[in-house]
């Protein structure tokens, strides 16, 4: 449940006890991006950009349940997040694989669609989030901040069409989930990932490290 | 999920029974690619008691469209329901499958 922070004096005793007091709320994290749209946006019109971007989204979310997960788009681009409790309650997408695997179809599905002008292929960055608070200072809003919430959003810069990159500790997450399912550790597209890389991002102070999956 | 196969002259029926998802849709991959790779290449799938697709689900039966297209058989499918019919349509697959209401209704196209 979201909390809404809101007090009129900057000084405020309260506030600072009240953030100090804010619970985390560890889940999934993930960015969508559908690449080159902007390009697309000047060169191609309004009306032939908008009608890809609807049913692009259409086809990322509704195929996967992810709708109701949205906490913010801004134009082509959209954040995600899935706190744990809700992710265990799901009838489908209940584990952080069972998610990288609809993440892996959905963008498949575009990749290798016939119809090749219906859809706008995308970009992915997954991260599983440990530091990050459900908190809001807009009334009325719900949003996620944090540590890791920004990570997320740098991990995309790694990313390109057809790409989802998964940070280390995602990925550790995905193997867990399939040595509890008693599946080998390259089932389903994890076929397909990469080695491990690591990197250093703008405001985090160790490096990092991530693999991709290239969607074929 | 459950999977049933039968064969009605050269068409090979398979039936899906509740939720394709990411926990169960390598069951039904490793059944078509079976069938494919045998040379089977007349499939319908029967989806009447399908009740959820998610887009792992989808991927398979595009796999298979693509495979079979290759070497110029026919995969069919019937019997959507409504909610399933719905995802097709975003998904834009009702335009690039070949979709029949009943099986008696697609077995006349083989």
């Amino acid at each position: 449940m979201v909390r809404y922070i809101h007090y009129t004096d900057p000084n405020s005793v309260e506030m600072v006890r009240e953030l100090e007091q804010v619970p985390r709320c560890p889940g999934i994290c993930f960015f969508m991006d559908v690449n080159k749209s902007t390009d697309m946006k000047y060169e191609g019109g309004l009306k032939d950009w908008g009608r890809k971007l609807n049913n692009t989204f259409n086809n990322l979310l509704y195929a996967n349940h992810f709708q109701h997960h949205i906490v913010k788009g801004i134009g082509d681009e959209m954040m995600l997040f899935i706190p744990d409790d809700t992710l265990q309650k799901k009838p489908a997408n209940n584990t952080c694989f069972a998610l990288l695997e609809d993440i892996y179809a959905g963008l498949y599905l575009i990749k290798n669609h016939p119809d090749q002008d219906l859809f706008l292929n995308c970009k992915v960055a997954i991260h599983y989030c440990t530091e990050v608070y459900n908190i809001t200072f807009f009334e009325g809003a719900d949003d996620y901040y944090g540590s890791d919430i920004d990570l997320t959003a740098r991990l995309m810069g790694k990313s390109i069409e057809s790409r989802i990159v998964l940070s280390e500790r995602f990925y550790l997450q995905v193997i867990n989930d399939l040595e509890n399912l008693g599946l080998p550790s390259d089932s389903g597209c994890l076929s397909r990932v990469s080695e491990r890389f690591f990197d250093n991002f703008k405001g985090v102070p160790v490096s990092i490290a991530y693999r991709v999956i290239d969607v074929q | 999920m459950e999977i049933n196969e039968k064969k009605t002259g050269q068409c090979v029926i398979i039936g899906i029974t509740g939720r394709l998802d990411t926990t169960n849709y390598s069951i039904l991959e490793k059944k078509l690619m079976e069938l494919i790779e045998s040379h089977h290449d007349k499939i319908l799938v029967e989806c009447s008691n399908m009740d959820y697709v998610s887009s792992s689900g989808l991927r398979i039966l595009l796999m298979a469209l693509k495979k079979i297209t290759m070497v110029k058989g026919k995969f069919v499918l019937c019997g959507l329901q409504e909610n399933i019919r719905e995802i097709f349509e975003i998904s834009g697959f009702t335009n690039i499958f070949e979709i029949y209401s009943t099986q008696d209704e697609a077995l006349k196209v083989f």
